[in-house]
């Protein structure tokens, strides 16, 4: 079988604006509310199923806050595409990606671009709109986006492996879902699970905000 | 979320041509769901545990479905993210497991899977989720345990197909003893005979 096209997502952006969080929505689902700030850099692969196959986005999580940045542009290297990230309710977090951008581009030359505004969900919006244009500047791709409320948390990827594969018609489908395994269990192990149900079971789920 | 995002036009999109630097054909992806029929359907969020940490953490929102097959007339439970549509939850409804309540919800089920096969998250689980309101909670319990009693009652049939099959065998092994005990006689005989 064919090697599975991937690509060095670099992602930057000022510290706690969400790029951990947004990045572990997708690896597993979750939604980290606790804010523990990256050191240097954290690489995962984001894997998507679309009608041109699976890709892969190496995703360089990067440290936003100054003193965890470490080598930077050698984090930058190679990069062949990238996101941007602002805190849609912090004024100084879309200042700041200027910055980014220019660190950014002097490491990796003419490679998409997209910006996100997220925590688009929180109410008090500080960076309104219209106060958006840089990306117009700088021919970037830009969303409003939430790692919460999953707003529009697959457009950036989506934008990225359009231009990276050169098709506007790529979408995201349905992965193969194989057969399920089916394990015996031995009736000790079986008592150690029903333990694990009970305590899990006592342990109350995560607010209860959605509207399903 | 419409007040808060008043205007999609800053997302309008930019017109900007970059060289590809793959070249992708087209192809079909099967979800190996072709051969299944999709016999109960309902918005859910899902949530697996973590034992470590002692807490819950989300796996993902979307559509939980049950799958039969038909042929098999198996039944399992899968649920695929929305937008991306990755498969949060991928296992058979055995007999073995037991919806649980999860404490101070009455529209949420806890339950074990020995073995979950959706991705990057495989193996033993101890999965929770939570449906719209305790109406839907109710007729999400009821669908699970008929596709448990569909399951079960699919694999005593395949375990009694398999006793006849065993019996069937353990027969032919008998005559084909008395067979040779008799072709013993016979040749006993003749030894005797010639003696």
């Amino acid at each position: 079988m064919a090697e599975t096209p991937t690509f060095k997502l670099v992602l930057v952006g000022d510290g706690g604006t969400g790029k951990t969080t947004f990045v572990k929505r997708h690896l597993t689902g979750e939604f980290e509310k606790k804010y523990i700030a990256t050191l240097g850099v954290e690489v995962h692969p984001l894997s998507f199923t679309t009608n041109f196959g699976q890709i892969i986005f190496n995703t360089w999580d990067t440290a936003g806050q100054e003193k965890f940045g470490g080598l930077r542009d050698g984090y930058y290297i190679n990069g062949q595409c990238g996101i941007i990230m602002f805190d849609l309710t912090s004024r100084i977090t879309y200042k700041n990606v200027p910055n980014w951008h220019r660190d950014l581009v002097r490491v990796c030359e003419n490679i998409p671009i997209v910006l996100c505004g997220n925590k688009v969900d929180i109410k008090e919006r500080k960076v309104k709109p219209k106060a958006i244009d840089f990306h117009r500047k700088k021919s970037l791709q830009y969303y409003d986006i939430s790692a919460k409320s999953n707003y529009n948390f697959e457009k950036p990827f989506l934008w990225l492996a359009r231009k990276l594969a050169g098709h506007q018609d790529l979408e995201f489908v349905a992965s193969p879902a194989l057969a399920p395994a089916e394990v015996q269990v031995d009736s000790a192990l079986m008592q150690q699970y029903n333990e694990e149900l009970n305590s899990a079971a006592a342990m109350p789920l995560p607010e209860e905000d959605d509207d399903l | 979320m419409s007040d808060n995002h008043d205007t999609v036009a800053v997302e309008e999109e930019t017109e900007v041509h970059f060289e590809p630097i793959v070249k992708l054909a087209a192809v079909e992806v099967k979800t190996h769901e072709e051969e299944e029929d999709s016999i109960f359907k309902m918005r859910a969020k899902l949530f697996r545990f973590v034992k470590e940490s002692n807490e819950w953490k989300e796996r993902g929102t979307g559509d939980v479905r049950l799958m039969q097959h038909k042929e098999t007339k198996k039944i399992r439970l899968l649920m695929r993210r929305d937008q991306t549509l990755k498969i949060c939850a991928n296992h058979y409804v055995t007999a073995e497991m037991t919806l649980t309540p999860n404490v101070g919800s009455d529209r949420s089920w806890v339950w074990n899977v020995t073995a979950d096969s959706s991705d990057e998250c495989t193996g033993p689980q101890t999965l929770a989720i939570r449906l719209a309101n305790s109406d839907n909670a109710a007729i999400f319990k009821e669908e699970f345990e008929k596709a448990q009693k569909n399951n079960a009652e699919l694999k005593s049939a395949e375990k009694k197909d398999d006793e006849k099959e065993e019996k069937k065998e353990e027969a032919k092994e008998e005559e084909k003893k008395e067979e040779e005990t008799k072709e013993e006689k016979k040749d006993e005989e003749k030894k005797e005979e010639s003696a």
